[in-house]
């Protein structure tokens, strides 16, 4: 296997778009490549995920990304994987350039939906999950983690007001990020009086509806002779599935894809959780950061709550958990958060995350969960 | 309605089924794992001798969230609550309770059985 980099990263400010996701992708994914110092022409291959191209009447961006790139004849493909898509994307990536089949790849992931009204994003969402076995049965995303909440707090019950924290946290963290969706700190007032969504969520518990869009670069050592950023090595690039219907696992305490993606991922990098300095996890919910870190084996199973209210896990505490504000604050438009994810990491290692770094950037973790978790990525990246 | 050549009951079977003939189906894996959904074979063990079989639609409430932003289908039912049953025979199945505004009237425990309807999906009330 080759030694894989990301050599180059760029994103667009989350929230509300005048372009389409077409436009914003092109825009980003040509300022990775400049970022990389290398041209359009040295990309052998394209990854570009954009799931809810429906929303914009429009499929097959590939192609149509690489001809506004100037390169048409360049390869291309779409990648859906639900939540996880781009980062499903940067897999696909990382398996070309360490199999030695592409020596650059550009990953790209954009997403247009805030001309939708509440009702029809919801119901496009619902699509995600299992149509005819949750959805039709009521189920929407909030209330799919809502019901994983309500199982797991029973079985490990929160000091009250922990949920809160999650995102009293990541709305702090994103209120420093320029490229957050809300850029606001929120308080546990604000919180407490937001209106409910899905049973215990309130608004501030969801993660919004975004458009947004964001491009990385991975190439192998190899063919990057003189990286004009610090590159980050990729350790770990790894992808798991489980049984889509929660209800039909074993257990609703966790996300089993997730489990087992940390497992791999630790083993692949040779490293354990200590060993990691900072993490952005996939907390669409508030409770689904706390599932995180639980099924990444950063805290035991009931535990990551309590750390939480301690501070553990803020920008300053031991184990900073998305110092961008996690798709929570920074906004989650589907197919570029798995992406920007790995843009956060790119910036905390190249100390360009201004007011947000955080204190150690040697070692980072990034988690991206498709849906409920019927797939879910696991990268470990180390500072190059 | 038979099945198709390769496995039990279909989708459509399914959904007919809890909307039209008062059934709940699905399949059940000597291995013991049963469900609602549909499949070939066993998620757990991989095992291809699955029985088409009807669920009884009764046991208990595991989880569950109510409902104040639906998805088109359930646009006149909120709020509802979303749930999680325990089946007393094994294995889980979803569906919603209608007219519950406030998680304290449906606390985890609660035991409710299906209640076939004319509303969309698999409706179940209070015992
Ligand atoms: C929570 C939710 C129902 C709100 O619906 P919405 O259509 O975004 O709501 P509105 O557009 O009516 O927004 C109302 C206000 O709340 C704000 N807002 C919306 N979502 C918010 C959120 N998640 N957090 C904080 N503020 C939010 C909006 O900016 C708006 O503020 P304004 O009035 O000052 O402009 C919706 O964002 C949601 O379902 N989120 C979850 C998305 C999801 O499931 N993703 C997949 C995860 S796996």
């Amino acid at each position: 296997m080759r030694e894989t980099w990301i050599v180059g990263a760029a994103t667009n400010r989350f929230g509300r778009m005048a372009e389409s996701a077409r436009e914003a992708a092109a825009r980003v994914a040509l300022e990775a490549i400049d970022r990389a110092g290398l041209t359009p022409k040295d990309i052998d291959h394209t990854f570009v995920s954009n799931a809810f191209g429906m929303a914009e009447h429009q499929g097959h961006l590939g192609p149509l990304l690489n001809t506004a790139l100037g390169i048409p004849e360049v390869p291309s493909c779409t990648i859906e994987s639900a939540c996880s898509s781009s980062s499903a994307g940067l897999h696909e990536a990382f398996v070309h350039v360490a199999g030695g089949f592409a020596d650059a790849v550009l990953v790209v992931g954009a997403e247009k939906l805030s001309h939708l009204d509440t009702l029809t994003a919801t119901s496009y969402f619902a699509t995600g999950a299992d149509f005819p076995f949750e959805t039709r049965n009521g189920a929407t995303f909030p209330g799919l983690y809502a019901t994983l909440a309500s199982a797991y707090r029973n079985a490990f019950p929160l000091p009250p007001e922990t949920l809160a924290q999650v995102a009293i946290k990541n709305h702090a963290n994103a209120a420093l990020n320029p490229h957050a969706h809300f850029q606001k700190e929120i308080s546990l007032e604000t919180y407490l009086n937001s209106p409910i969504v899905a049973s215990p969520f309130r608004l501030y518990d969801c993660c919004p509806f975004s458009d947004g869009a964001s491009a990385i670069v991975v190439a192998a050592k190899e063919f990057v002779r003189r990286p004009t950023s610090t590159p980050l090595v990729v350790a770990a690039s790894v992808r798991t599935g489980s049984i889509v219907d929660m209800h039909d696992r074993p257990d609703l305490w966790g996300l089993p894809a997730s489990r087992r993606a940390g497992e791999l991922a630790f083993r692949a990098a040779g490293l354990t959780p200590k060993e990691i300095d900072f993490l952005e996890v996939h907390d669409c919910f508030t409770i689904a950061e706390l599932l995180a870190l639980e099924d990444l084996g950063f805290y035991p199973r009931g535990a990551a709550g309590a750390a939480t209210r301690d501070g553990e896990t803020a920008r300053k505490g031991r184990l900073p958990v998305n110092p961008s504000g996690g798709l929570k604050a920074k906004g989650h438009p589907v197919s570029a958060t798995g992406v920007a994810q790995v843009v956060e990491v790119f910036e905390q290692m190249n100390g360009t995350a201004g007011a947000r770094a955080v204190a150690r950037t040697e070692t980072a973790l990034t988690h991206n969960v498709g849906a409920t978790g019927g797939s879910c990525s696991v990268h470990i990246f180390r500072r190059g | 309605m038979g099945g198709s050549a390769q496995g039990g009951h279909s989708i459509a079977d399914y959904v007919a089924g809890y909307t039209d003939l008062g059934r709940l189906r699905g399949f059940r894996c000597p291995c013991g794992f049963t469900t609602a959904t549909w499949v070939l074979a066993c998620p757990r063990c991989g095992g291809r001798n699955l029985a088409d079989v009807d669920l009884s639609g009764r046991g208990e409430v595991v989880a569950c969230s109510v409902q104040h932003v639906p998805s088109d289908e359930f646009l006149n039912e909120v709020p509802y609550a979303y749930v999680v049953v325990d089946l007393g025979e094994g294995g889980r199945i979803t569906g919603w309770v209608a007219g519950v505004a406030d998680p304290a009237d449906l606390p985890l425990g609660t035991r409710v059985h299906f209640h076939p309807s004319y509303k969309p999906g698999v409706q179940f009330v209070r015992d």
